[in-house]
């Protein structure tokens, strides 16, 4: 068998092994090159520059678009919703996702239907979820707003989607019903590698529920909890399919997030140069937010050790 | 000791690769013979929670399903009818009358089953070179490390440089551009679940075909792939969804109104008709949402069943 491997110089139709390498990996790399390196060049050169959106033609040195980026009371204002946006959707997430395979873990009877039920919304399409939420919170047939007034939550019809105070909070909840399923999943099958005998040897000390929870299931989540919260971070902050088809942004920009202020600069006020210098900051942002992410995965794979 | 980036974005990776074995959790879980069972009214409410929790995350595609086969009038009823009275299914009627949202369909398939197919293609090339070769030649090498920190630029970072790129070249309203593109979004992906595939057993199994004289190729088709066949599997589930889903740069690069997907056509139908006709609106939700579910619940028997044969790891 070790025959083949090491002194085999010529493979297949007498390539050798390096020119096989080379074949096989051309058009992938090819592709990665001009549809992700490439732009990822170009959006930081068009950041530099005004450029004209009709020709693509690069003209005078746009320094002033980043000037623009830290000014702009709009962009100000869409970061702060970013931040909002994220913060509220992690917390939630994260806090839900947890509780949520707890129950699925306790061997409760129907739990392997269950656990494939709790998946769906996160195969459901970003459009389909639009359409079902804004019918369940519109304000005139909405079951929500019929439910929440019949136990008196609330005491007229709510326009969840349209109203400026509440469009951020709705937006957060229907993104929360699709992505939570994830961090269920992910710490769901971290909780079935916990070895028992940690457990049967903490309630020998008569250690509680409570305690238990505490001092042996969270630090043996924590790693792959950390890890698929930094993901869901980045994918959150920088979401655009759910939030844009929820609201389109409004009203009255209450849900315009940065992702969302990128696109309506590159297109509705075609300036190409602001946008980039938009987007090279905010992925900036990204790289900053993930190091208290970095940290406290590397503090708790220590805690394995 | 401070970890190279790639090596967290790895870790990263494998934790957010879940799919790539959607069954396992369900399949493996359950508690030991020895694990004791909570009794009384601390059980009573973890059954309680379960409630809530399926409550809440399925109530609402069953309301949609619901709304999908009732007549508008009963629809448009205040307080809303909980318990349909009538059934029809007039709402699908409707929709598919009119040809647009027949194009829409048949514009998402193609583009939902070109991009999984360009990108298996291209991964299972990508993976094998990493996982044979990255030992020996540093360009496989790096090539698996670089595509994995490329799996972690949103999308929208890349918006106004690729439309700049696909606008420039005059590429507008043509969805091979679109198959390219998720193609090259979802590749990383690709390459992280199928090269741990092609690792272990598969090696062996592999050299014994080719000293019994297969070819490479022939041992890649023969022996490889099959091998990998879950793993091709769960990870043309993930592309075929995000294919499927994606809006914003089939938004951006879709115009024409015959070229529109489920996701840019849909949403156009419920800004146009969506206070009237709730039911109409429902019905293509149902219709949208139903490939990828269905996908969803037949790859997870198959990955189950693929675990359970024991063919790899």
């Amino acid at each position: 068998m070790t025959v083949a491997s090491k002194r085999a110089p010529r493979s297949a139709a007498g390539l050798s092994d390096r020119a096989l390498a080379g074949l096989l990996l051309l058009a992938p790399a090819l592709v990665l090159l001009v549809l992700v390196a490439y732009p990822s060049a170009l959006a930081v050169l068009s950041s530099l520059f005004h450029v004209d959106f009709v020709t693509g033609a690069r003209r005078s040195p746009g320094g002033a678009n980043y000037l623009t980026v830290f000014t702009d009371p709009a962009i100000r204002a869409a970061t702060w919703r970013t931040i909002a946006w994220s913060v509220g959707n992690l917390a939630i997430q994260v806090v839900a996702g947890v509780a949520c395979a707890l129950v699925l873990n306790a061997g409760l009877r129907g739990q392997t239907l269950a656990r494939g039920l709790v998946l769906f919304p996160y195969m459901v399409p970003a459009v389909v979820a639009t359409l079902i939420f804004r019918y369940l919170f519109n304000d005139v047939t909405g079951l929500v707003n019929y439910l929440s007034q019949q136990v008196g939550l609330i005491d007229q019809p709510v326009n969840f989607l349209g109203d400026p105070d509440t469009v951020l909070p709705t937006l957060i909840l229907v993104n929360c019903w699709k992505y939570t399923p994830f961090i269920t999943l992910i710490v769901l099958a971290r909780l079935q590698t916990v070895p028992r005998s940690l457990y049967d040897a903490a309630r020998l000390d008569g250690a509680g529920r409570l305690a238990l929870f505490r001092s042996i299931t969270l630090p043996w989540i924590a790693p792959s909890l950390l890890a698929a919260a930094l993901l869901r971070t980045i994918w959150t902050a920088y979401d655009f399919d759910l939030p844009y088809l929820l609201a389109y942004g409004g009203p009255v920009d209450a849900s315009t997030t940065l992702a969302i202020q990128i696109r309506k600069v590159a297109f509705d006020q075609q300036d190409i140069g602001l946008a980039s210098a938009l987007s090279v900051c905010f992925a900036i942002l990204l790289v900053a937010a993930a190091v208290p992410y970095v940290r406290s995965f590397r503090r708790s794979e220590q805690w394995m050790r | 000791m401070t970890a190279a980036p790639a090596t967290l974005v790895r870790r990263l990776v494998t934790v957010a690769g879940w799919n790539d074995r959607p069954g396992a959790p369900a399949a493996s879980g359950g508690p030991g013979p020895k694990r004791r069972r909570p009794r009384g009214a601390f059980r009573l409410g973890q059954y309680a929670a379960l409630a809530v929790i399926l409550a809440m995350v399925d109530l609402p595609l069953l309301w949609m399903v619901l709304t999908s086969v009732r007549p508008d009038q009963d629809i448009v009823q205040y307080p809303p009818q909980l318990v349909p009275r009538s059934l029809t299914l007039d709402n699908f009627r409707t929709l598919f009358a009119d040809g647009a949202f027949t194009r829409y369909l048949v514009n998402s398939g193609l583009l939902a089953v070109g991009s999984t197919v360009v990108t298996l293609v291209l991964g299972v090339f990508a993976a094998y070179a990493v996982a044979r070769f990255g030992r020996r030649f540093r360009i496989a090498r790096w090539f698996g490390e670089l595509s994995l920190l490329a799996y972690l630029i949103p999308g929208i970072l890349l918006l106004v440089p690729i439309a700049q790129l696909v606008n420039g070249a005059g590429l507008a309203n043509q969805p091979p551009v679109l198959i390219v593109l998720y193609a090259a979004h979802m590749l990383p992906f690709a390459i992280w679940v199928l090269r741990s595939y092609f690792r272990g057993e598969t090696v062996d199994l592999e050299e014994a075909a080719m000293v019994d004289g297969c070819s490479r190729f022939g041992a890649l088709r023969r022996v490889v792939l099959p091998q990998a066949l879950p793993g091709l599997v769960s990870t043309g589930v993930f592309v075929f969804n995000m294919a499927w889903s994606e809006y914003m740069f089939a938004a951006t690069f879709l115009t024409e109104q015959s070229k529109l997907t489920l996701s840019v056509g849909v949403s156009n139908l419920l800004d146009e008709t969506g206070v009237n006709s709730w039911g109409l609106i429902m019905a293509a939700g149902v219709v949208t949402v139903l490939p990828p579910l269905i996908l969803y619940v037949l790859a997870q028997r198959r990955l189950v069943e693929g675990l359970g044969e024991g063919a790899v790891r």
